[in-house]
């Protein structure tokens, strides 16, 4: 066990480096000069060549990978041009309302889409499978921003259930949760939409199977056949899937985030992005990058926990 | 001894391009409890679809359109849907064809044989694991208080259909239908699955409806046998009736093309030429006519359907008995 | 049987099976909905100065905001710009971005793809490693950042979501590659001595490209949503140009009392998504019939 254990970390660590790594080159694969980015067109040579030298850009591409890979092990990914402070600390204080938004937006499109696509695939061809059908496409159509704005213009405009706003300054746990409902919400939905169509097909692909013919000729009742047989076949092929929908669902929730303005990851890199703040940019993505490799691993675990044909003996 | 299970008239059909096509029409066959009663045909001669749609289990949109099924009895197929669930697995069982594919991979071979039991009983856990083991005993099933918590995929094909066997006679049911069930095994182990079979039909005095291709395990544990073709029964009686005396041209030209291993070397195989009609495009007249040997305009094998005719041991030909028509 | 007779009989089927794939394709309403609705949209976007009653950048100033009328359709934005027209133009955008983005990240993604399927050894393993690694990634995220490091110019744009969806297309084409490569023919052509390359582009990928011409129009899709959503956060092509998630994005202001400008350009990202998800479901229905499971599309 703690052989595995091992394993397991060292296989993360690797991952880690991998995907650092490959962020790395891809934001140096696209042609451009940072520094012409960042200071402008009308910038000196002189002004452009001393922040080159400040970022490192003077030095072959090696060494400017082996300097970064140190630093960032060590947690120093670079100042912030705009603020002046440690880029990763600006960007480690956006992630709990991110984080917040993400989870609570994957727990609606999970809770909602997985039973949708369950009742979808057990009345294929109904009223009820079209109509669950065509909101599902709806959500995956339309983009997430249009939706948050649609529930605006609805929820808080006309109805004035939810705030407009994503996020409040005034303390309460409950009214941060109100204020977090209508985003987390619309991207729940937008996510939930996706869910629905991939549990409906893994459902309509299990029910077809040999075993649950042979459940019905046993005489098990329908209803146990649907939500417990053939449920969790279809959840394990879900469930191998979860992992990179939640990734999708992060570009989501900087749109939503938008619209709702809403503090969090999304702001923080836009404006960084709009401010051209090349270090403040790049320290974002490799947060992302490390938080989406360690859910990754954590879900393969799972994944090897639950489906029997994968244990090791 | 009573009719344990009785077909009358069966006849199932899905809807088609040009209309209703009709997989099974007017099968009529019966079993008795503790006898063997083997369901012979090609593929595609309606043998599994006549036992699905008689349990209701026909997928739509396909449907009965005409028979019954009756259970000591009761017709099945004028049960409400409830009711016919409740018998399924505990008055009527049904094995079928590929083990490989018929036990769910995710839940434990113990926890599988539970659901069955506990779909028709209440039933407390820890009964429940005892009956699962004393039936993966009952199948000759080695070490089961073990293997009773293993998953699917840690079982062979033939133990895997031991536990499909266990499951279908979990409740003790007066009839069991097993749909080929050694054709995916290995020879080695279709003998031992087959002696499981009869051995479970004697101790237990249920009817046994065999469907199988093979005629050799026709001969080895049947008995009484229904021959099938394009959907229809065309030849029936027991085993040694149908084995010595073959009265349908199908079932001679069938018994004709069994290799005779004492035949001189370089004979030529007897093969019946052509093959099954599409349900969908069934010829005018007699099924097998355009590749019997027996057919003749005069007896008006292209015309007219024949119906089964004879005492017991029946037979579905116009040139039934004719000189030239045996043998 | 003469050989003329021979020869008819062998055109004449040619002929008829031609006409039974036409046939198929012409039953399948998924496939004819969805070419419909693309080849309008084409239709549109090729036309657009002609069917666009305004130049979409003409700003009228005394006009601001208004609702539907006679003379803008659609009623004017916050610089009294026709939305009817800014919607038609965007198309132009939109198409653009959809097209080449798919062109790119095919060529790329089946080369990769094949490449990382058949090759084996060492080679094989790094590609695999790097396309999981950019698999995982999130993919609109990842456009955002390359669109960051680059600049908005609608080259950069697109060469940025390029990249950031071809590693889907590489793992299906990968996947795709992985069942073709142990096929009898294809060692059949390794037999005769043929190069690895030469097996690869005119055996292999042209066996492979059903499923993945299936999920290329999917990526024109999701294209086009990526490029909506970075026009909305102010990092797509500049306006004035219209877009749709420009028109969006401008709409938001004025959201409570003129909703009707995001809401449209809304409806016409949907729609251009929704035909482009009919066509590649029609497309995988009838391209390949090993496809055709029930996969439990309605249409």
């Amino acid at each position: 066990m703690p052989f595995y254990l091992a394993r397991c970390a060292l296989q993360l660590l690797v991952a880690l480096v991998g995907i650092v790594t490959v962020a790395f080159f891809l934001m140096r694969a696209i042609p451009g000069d940072p520094a012409l980015y960042m200071l402008g067109d009308f910038a000196t040579a002189e002004a452009l060549a001393n922040l080159r030298a400040r970022l490192g850009l003077d030095q072959p591409v090696w060494r400017q990978y082996l300097i970064f890979l140190v630093r960032a092990a060590g947690g120093d990914l670079g100042m912030s041009v705009a603020t002046g402070q440690p880029a990763l600390a600006e960007i480690w204080s956006a992630v709990p309302p991110s984080a917040a938004l993400a989870a609570a937006g994957m727990a609606v499109a999970v809770l909602v889409g997985v039973p949708l696509g369950i009742v979808a695939a057990v009345r294929q061809g109904s009223a009820v499978d079209v109509f669950v059908m065509l909101v599902a496409l709806g959500g995956i159509s339309f983009p997430v921003f249009w939706l948050g704005l649609v529930a605006i213009l609805v929820f808080s405009h006309a109805l004035g259930l939810f705030p407009v706003l994503g996020a409040t300054s005034q303390p309460g746990f409950w009214k941060a949760a109100h204020h977090l409902a209508l985003p987390a919400l619309v991207l729940g939905f937008s996510v939930a939409a996706y869910i629905a169509r991939l549990t409906r097909s893994a459902m309509l692909e299990v029910l077809g199977q040999d075993h649950i013919r042979v459940a019905r000729a046993m005489g098990v009742p329908e209803r146990r056949i649907v939500w417990r047989l053939a449920l969790r076949n279809a959840l394990i092929t879900v469930l191998a899937v979860i992992g990179v929908t939640f990734a999708w669902s992060l570009g989501n929730a900087i749109l939503v985030e938008t619209v709702f303005s809403r503090p969090g990851l999304g702001s923080t890199i836009l404006k960084a992005v709009l401010a051209r703040d090349y270090q403040l940019v790049q320290a974002g993505v490799l947060v992302l990058a490390a938080a989406v490799v360690l859910l990754n691993t954590a879900l393969d675990l799972l994944y090897g926990a639950i489906d029997p044909r994968l244990a090791r003996t | 001894m009573s009719v344990a299970f009785e077909l009358r008239g069966l006849t199932a059909a899905v809807p088609g391009e040009k209309g209703a096509v009709r997989l099974v029409e007017e099968v009529s066959l019966e079993v008795r409890a503790g006898e063997t009663l083997a369901v012979v045909g090609e593929s595609g001669s309606g043998k599994t679809v006549t036992f699905v749609s008689a349990l209701g289990l026909l997928p739509k949109p396909g449907r009965v359109i005409a028979g019954e099924a009756l259970l000591d009895g009761v017709d099945l197929l004028s049960l409400e849907p409830e009711a016919l669930r409740r018998m399924r697995g505990a008055r009527i069982g049904m094995v079928f064809q590929d083990p490989l594919t018929g036990l769910n991979p995710v839940f434990r071979v113990g926890d599988q044989i539970g659901e069955v039991l506990r779909a028709h009983r209440s039933i407390g856990r820890r009964e429940m694991r005892e009956r699962a083991v004393e039936l993966l005993a009952r199948v000759q099933i080695p070490d089961p208080s073990r293997r009773v918590d293993d998953y699917p995929h840690q079982f062979s094909g033939g133990m895997r259909q031991r536990v499909l066997i266990a499951m279908a006679i979990a409740l003790g049911p007066r009839v069991l239908i097993a749909d080929e069930p050694t054709t995916a095994l290995d020879v080695t182990v279709q003998a031992q699955v087959l002696d499981l079979l009869g051995e479970l039909r004697d101790a237990e005095g249920m009817a046994m409806v065999l469907i199988t291709h093979d005629l050799g395990v026709v001969a080895r544990q049947a008995d009484r046998v229904a021959v099938m073709y394009a959907g229809r029964v065309v030849e029936t009686g027991t085993v040694e009736e149908v084995f010595r005396a073959p009265r349908h041209p199908y079932t001679i030209s069938l018994f004709r093309s069994i290799p005779d291993i004492e035949a001189p070397a370089g004979t030529q195989l007897a093969a019946i030429a052509g093959s099954p009609p599409d349900p969908a495009r069934r010829p005018a007249g007699c099924a097998f006519a355009p590749r019997c040997f027996a057919a003749t305009e005069q007896a008006g094998c292209r015309v007219e359907r024949p119906v089964l005719r004879g005492e017991r041991h029946l037979a579905a030909c116009h040139r039934l008995g004719e000189p030239g028509v045996a043998a | 049987m003469s050989a003329a007779d021979a020869d008819t009989e062998l055109l004449e089927d040619t002929a008829a099976r031609r006409r039974a794939t036409l046939r198929r394709y012409a039953r399948h309403p998924a496939f004819v909905s969805g070419a419909i609705g693309v080849v309008l949209l084409v239709l549109v976007a090729v036309f657009a100065p002609w069917l666009a009653p305004h130049p979409p950048t003409r700003t009228d100033l005394m006009n601001t905001l208004s609702p539907p009328s006679a003379t803008y359709w659609l009623g004017t934005d916050a610089f009294g710009r026709c939305v009817l027209s800014r919607l038609i133009w965007g198309t132009r955008i939109s198409l653009q971005v959809g097209l080449y983005v798919v062109l790119i990240s095919l060529t790329a993604g089946t080369l990769l793809g094949a490449v990382a399927g058949y090759v084996g050894g060492w080679l094989e393993r790094v590609l695999v490693a790097v396309i999981d690694i950019l698999l995982a990634f999130p993919s609109f995220l990842l456009a955002l950042a390359l669109v960051a490091a680059r600049g908005n110019t609608l080259d950069s744009i697109v060469l940025a979501v390029a990249i950031a969806y071809t590693p889907r297309i590489a793992a299906v084409m990968r996947s795709v590659v992985l069942t073709i490569r142990p096929r009898p023919f294809i060692e059949a052509s390794r037999a005769i001595g043929l190069s690895s390359w030469t097996i690869l582009v005119r055996h292999v990928i042209p066996n492979a490209l059903p499923p993945v011409i299936v999920v290329a129009t999917v990526s024109a899709a999701t294209a086009i949503l990526a490029e909506a959503g970075l026009s909305f956060l102010g990092l797509g092509v500049q306006p004035p140009t219209p877009t749709w998630g420009n028109v969006i994005s401008e709409g938001q202001t004025a959201i409570t009392t003129r909703p009707l400008i995001s809401l449209s350009a809304g409806l016409c990202i949907a729609f251009t998504v929704v035909v482009l998800n009919l066509l590649g479901d029609g497309l995988r229905d009838t391209l390949d019939p090993q496809m055709r499971r029930n996969t439990g599309k309605l249409l």
